[in-house]
């Protein structure tokens, strides 16, 4: 282990590196520098150019370098001695890393206790590495220097963004710097070989394999098909030429966290930060400032970022878009200079930046051009949704306006005393059309805010100002009035009501829903998905606490069954999301009411549900069981709420209460049900009560 | 201390990697089809080429010599069937002992299709190596005496019947990679479930999954390099492990098992002294141990100690036992159960941002001190 460097001097190889790297000047070659124009090829042996003339040969005769011939063959044995060549360049730069102490597990994943690899990027002794080697917060770092020497090492800075860390070693003799291949001159199909220095032994670790994209993960990454995994995550990817393109992490396009990315190690979808962004970078690491992803604070329009346009469907209060001027409604129509066409490109030029970093934007609003700067934060203020103090009549086919059904008491609108029945018409100079519109444009309000308010009584319309509140976690005592007035019964073919039973093609499990016979297309339907405690379920006997619940107010509820009797599985969040989408293409949905409900092991389902999927899901009503994951920002578009239970005696207790805790610092309502003692499921009584809860989900 | 056995049961995710893994494979397979397609076409006209060592004859050359091995299994993802690899022309096979070798109907299937009853003529339990017999002559093998040693970088193709799908009489599947490091599996304790200690090659491929033990690693120029282990996690990262066995390393024991002389030995652990060190006896008091990997960090020294004398402090972070790197509370506990009490050692700490390398031995008064 520590004689790898002797032996590479034995051999006579690393002198010769060593040589061409000490040719530049010392301050050329200082840290971690792409090569200076003309760029300097590394000395390659004449045989092997003689193999690339014979490749070049074959592939005229179009025929596949491995394809029968002898001199093929010669060209397989050529490459393999440029691989070795490659890696034995870059060798004295990656270092083998140790920690001491560090959490067994993060999330899912277990954490051996390495080693992990790292790069030389400055002779001063900087060292770049994989994040993913260090979330399990080890006490202490060393790091094997080339010449054999263990050093302790110090985490001097932090990249979440590109989940990366710089250590510092104190050295006296400069480290070895690798050289690095610009990113312009990277192609795609290109040789890689990833390189760690995880095994016992002289050598490196390799693998081998080509460059697959540029650009990927919103521009963050290079990717290879070379295997890599956490025996190479912090070393190099090298060229041919035993060149850095990139340092080795893991990433997910899908989720930010530390180790994310991890499940797809060596199944031939790798990445690395390609080494011209550390280059850029390692001034500020250096100084020891951690880096973030920046964060502008807009939500963009519609479900498909792919195939959506580029509008701001809302902008977070206080967040860097609203204090650049921006609003719900514009679209944006370039950054940095770029033209945008798609929510994508736009979620992909802003994904990339770091918190700090100005971005120039135009868009588009009323047909006039705006041009504004906007400096990109770490973190959003927590969100918090304003509050009117009215329910909406849900009556179909309603004149334009919001009509009030219901004002909460001690409500902003019970101060300006508006009454049920009146027509709110316009909201801050703006004519409302609905209800959704309404929610939409108060979205981009805050408490303690002044709005103006048309209201009509009658014939007579007023303006009036009030000031916006939060939204209540209270539920208003006694019965709400109708939602909505009697309709006709609908013409043509209705739908399946009453019970039906529902299945999801590759899914075993049993799912039923049961509409209510009343159902009329007109009207939206709030869904309940009820997800039983672990230990089977009836629908038949259950549906009768429900039945009128769902009749009375336009309630669908949906019910699967866990495939396992004895638990649900996470996975099963897909079956539940499935079971939704099937509902919602037959059912008229009301996108305000759609709740998961669940008991138990059934609640921690209803939560993973409803936290990843902040389009679909409005709220989540748990009895007895604790947060499971991560609970999402609060989001102006997508609103979600909590209903939870509490019971001196459950043995969740304490984890519901921190769970309760940290929701409401997210500023997400939770109404608390205290049941006593004994933990238990709702009476009858209490169910109607959460019937109320779900029935003013569309507060405003 | 590094995850026992348990956790690969416990997980769920190893089968996920093994079905991308599949699926990885699986491409491969018509990627090699394929090309063993084109390049069939010109060599049926052209023998030279057919002999030739291109990755087509290579493959040519090795497939006859790569057997399937069917036998006990087939329930609780214990798979019913192995690799095997000819080593004699009348019909001696090298593959790995396994339970799936535990039962009176072995078949072999050679790449033809033709299928014999194999009986296990031996096994060497430390190398989880065996030598089966099937009664047959004239068949294309590997002579053992003619192995290739590789260094990491080199080239290689993997044979082997991974999965079992190679389902009827055609023959086993082939991979490419390369070696990605050749190192020792015995470097420290607990981190492999194995009871092979010795060299390996650690390949970048996806090779080592059910069914694939017992295969062969060859040169692309089809000399015989390893043997293809066992499925094998790291306990140190938590990854499953490619890796194979160098025939080098197998050779004197297969010898032995066919001459009939093999005397098998339990696999051996390093012994452990009658009277260990412990830190009593040095005079350290640890950090109390409350995590799975609490530093290990020095709480108090006790005054007249050989760690006093040596010049360790309270707050100094035990680094290095010797040369061995010390995780955690725990793992410097069962590190000292190896050395005698009465042996020298050296312990590395870390102080502030500095290494101190602080020599140490009990001696006779002090050892009076222990329990």
């Amino acid at each position: 282990m520590t004689a790898w460097t002797e032996d590479h001097r034995a051999k006579g190889d690393w002198p010769d590196f060593r040589a061409a790297k000490t040719g530049l000047s010392r301050s050329e070659n200082a840290e971690f520098s792409p090569p200076k124009p003309p760029r300097p090829l590394p000395p390659l042996p004449t045989h092997l150019l003689i193999g690339f003339l014979v490749f070049a040969m074959l592939a005229a005769w179009g025929l596949p370098p491995c394809g029968g011939a002898a001199p093929a063959d010669d060209l397989e044995l050529l490459e393999q001695e440029a691989f070795r060549a490659a890696v034995d360049r870059v060798a004295p730069s990656v270092v083998r890393i140790e920690t001491v102490g560090g959490l067994p597990r993060v999330g899912r994943v277990l954490f051996g206790t390495g080693p992990t690899t790292g790069l030389v990027v400055d002779k001063e002794g900087y060292i770049i590495s994989s994040l993913f080697n260090f979330v399990n917060r080890p006490a202490s770092i060393l790091a094997r220097l080339p010449d054999g020497e263990l050093k302790p090492a110090k985490l001097v800075a932090t990249d979440h963004h590109r989940m990366l860390v710089l250590l510092k070693v104190e050295t006296d003799k400069p480290l070895p710097v690798p050289e690095i291949v610009p990113t312009t001159e990277m192609r795609v199909g290109q040789w890689t070989i990833a390189v760690g220095r995880t095994f016992e032994g002289n050598r490196p670790n390799t693998s081998v394999g080509i460059l697959s994209a540029l650009g990927r993960i919103w521009g963050k990454a290079i990717q290879t098909d070379a295997a890599v995994s956490p025996n190479n995550y912090g070393g190099p990817l090298i060229d041919i030429h035993g060149r850095v393109l990139g340092v080795i992490v893991p990433l997910s396009p899908q989720s930010a966290e530390e180790v994310a990315g991890y499940q797809w190690y060596d199944s031939g979808i790798g990445f690395a930060i390609d080494a011209e962004h550390i280059l850029e970078i390692l001034p500020r690491l250096k100084k020891g400032e951690d880096l973030y992803p920046g964060v502008i604070g807009v939500n963009l329009g519609g479900r498909n970022l792919y195939i959506g346009e580029p509008v701001i469907a809302a902008c977070h209060p206080n967040s860097p878009a609203a204090k650049a001027g921006l609003k719900a409604g514009d679209r944006i129509e370039e950054i940095d200079g770029r033209k945008i066409r798609r929510a994508a490109e736009a979620k992909e030029q802003i994904s990339r930046r770091y918190a700090g970093e100005k971005i120039r934007m135009v868009v588009l609003r009323d047909k006039t051009r705006i041009e504004c700067e906007v400096e990109l934060v770490p973190k959003l203020e927590p969100y918090e949704h304003a509050f009117l103090g009215i329910l909406p009549m849900r009556t179909p086919g309603d004149q334009p306006g919001v009509t009030v059904r219901y004002v909460y008491p001690d409500s902003p609108a019970a101060t300006a005393k508006i009454e049920p029945g009146d027509v709110l018409v316009s909201l801050a100079g703006k004519p409302i059309q609905d209800r959704d519109q309404m929610l939409q444009q108060i979205s981009a309000m805050q408490p303690e805010e002044e709005v103006e308010l048309g209201v009509r009584r009658g014939e007579q319309t007023r303006k009036i100002t009030l000031k916006l509140a939060r939204l209540p976690e209270d539920l208003p005592p006694g019965e709400l009035p109708p939602a909505r007035g009697e309709i006709e019964p609908g013409e043509g073919e209705l739908p399946r009501v009453g019970t039906v039973e529902l299945k999801v093609p590759e899914m075993k499990n049993e799912a039923w829903a049961y509409v209510p016979d009343g159902y009329h297309p007109d009207v939206p339907h709030g869904v309940v998905v009820w997800l039983h405690a672990p230990g089977g379920f009836d629908f038949k006997k259950f549906l009768p606490r429900w039945k009128s619940l769902c009749d009375d107010h336009d309630l669908i509820l949906l019910a699967p069954k866990s495939a396992d009797p004895k638990r649900w599985n996470p996975g099963e969040v897909t079956l539940v999301q499935k079971l939704l989408d099937q509902i919602q293409s037959t059912y008229t949905v009301d996108p305000a009411r759609v709740v998961v409900h669940g008991h138990e092991g059934g609640g921690t389902l209803a939560y993973l549900v409803a936290f990843r999927n902040r389009e679909l899901v409005r709220a989540a009503a748990v009895v007895d069981a604790p947060v499971a994951g991560r609970p999402p920002d609060n989001d102006p578009l997508h609103r979600l709420a909590i209903y939870l239970t509490t019971a001196k005696e459950s043995r969740r207790a304490d984890a519901i209460k921190r769970a309760t805790d940290r929701l409401r610092e997210m500023k997400i309502p939770v109404t608390v049900k205290d049941l006593g003692e004994k933990p238990r499921y709702l009476n009858d009584e209490e169910l109607a009560e959460l019937v109320r809860w779900i029935d003013m989900l569309d507060r405003i | 201390m590094p995850p026992g056995p348990t956790n690969r049961r416990e997980s769920t995710r190893p089968r996920a990697t093994a079905r991308i893994q599949f699926a990885v494979w699986n491409l491969q397979f018509a990627v090699c089809s394929l090309l063993l397609a084109i390049l069939g076409a010109s060599a049926a006209g052209d023998p030279a080429l057919a002999a030739g060592p291109s990755i087509a004859g290579v493959i040519a050359q090795v497939q006859p010599k790569i057997v399937k091995i069917y036998g006990a299994g087939g329930f609780r993802g214990m798979e019913a069937y192995q690799s095997g690899t000819l080593i004699s022309p009348d019909g001696h096979i090298l593959t790995v002992f396994s339970y799936v070798l535990d039962t009176e109907s072995i078949t072999v299937t050679l790449s033809d299709g033709r299928k014999f009853e194999a009986k296990l003529l031996g096994a060497d339990p430390r190398l989880e190596v065996a030598v089966l017999k099937i009664e047959a002559t004239d068949l294309p093998y590997f002579n053992l005496d003619e192995v290739e040693l590789v260094e990491g970088g080199t080239r290689v193709l993997a044979f082997s019947n991974l999965f079992g799908v190679a389902t009827g009489d055609e023959p086993a599947s082939v991979q490419h990679g390369i070696v990605s490091v050749k190192t020792t599996l015995a470097a420290r304790r607990g981190v492999f479930e194995t009871p092979y200690r010795g060299p390996v090659y650690v390949l970048d491929a996806m090779t080592n999954n059910p069914g694939a033990a017992g295969g062969a690693l060859v040169t692309r120029r089809g000399q015989l390099v390893a043997m293809l282990g066992k499925e094998l996690r790291n306990a140190l990262n938590n990854t499953w492990l490619n890796y194979a066995i160098p025939i080098e390393e197998l050779r004197q024991s297969v010898g032995l098992i066919r001459e009939g002389k093999f005397a098998p030995e339990s696999p051996e652990e390093p012994a452990k002294p009658d009277r260990a060190l412990t830190l009593q006896m040095l005079g350290i008091v640890l950090i109390p141990d409350v995590l799975e990997r609490t530093p290990p960090y020095v709480d108090q020294v006790r005054s007249g100690s050989p760690a006093q004398k040596a010049g360790i402090q309270p707050d100094d972070l035990i680094l290095l036992l010797d040369d061995r790197l010390i995780q955690s509370c725990k793992a410097l506990r069962s590190e000292l159960e190896y050395i005698d009490f009465e042996d020298p050692i050296t312990l590395t700490v870390l102080r502030g941002q500095e290494l101190f390398s602080l020599p140490l031995q009990v001696s006779a008064e002090h050892q009076e001190e222990a329990p």
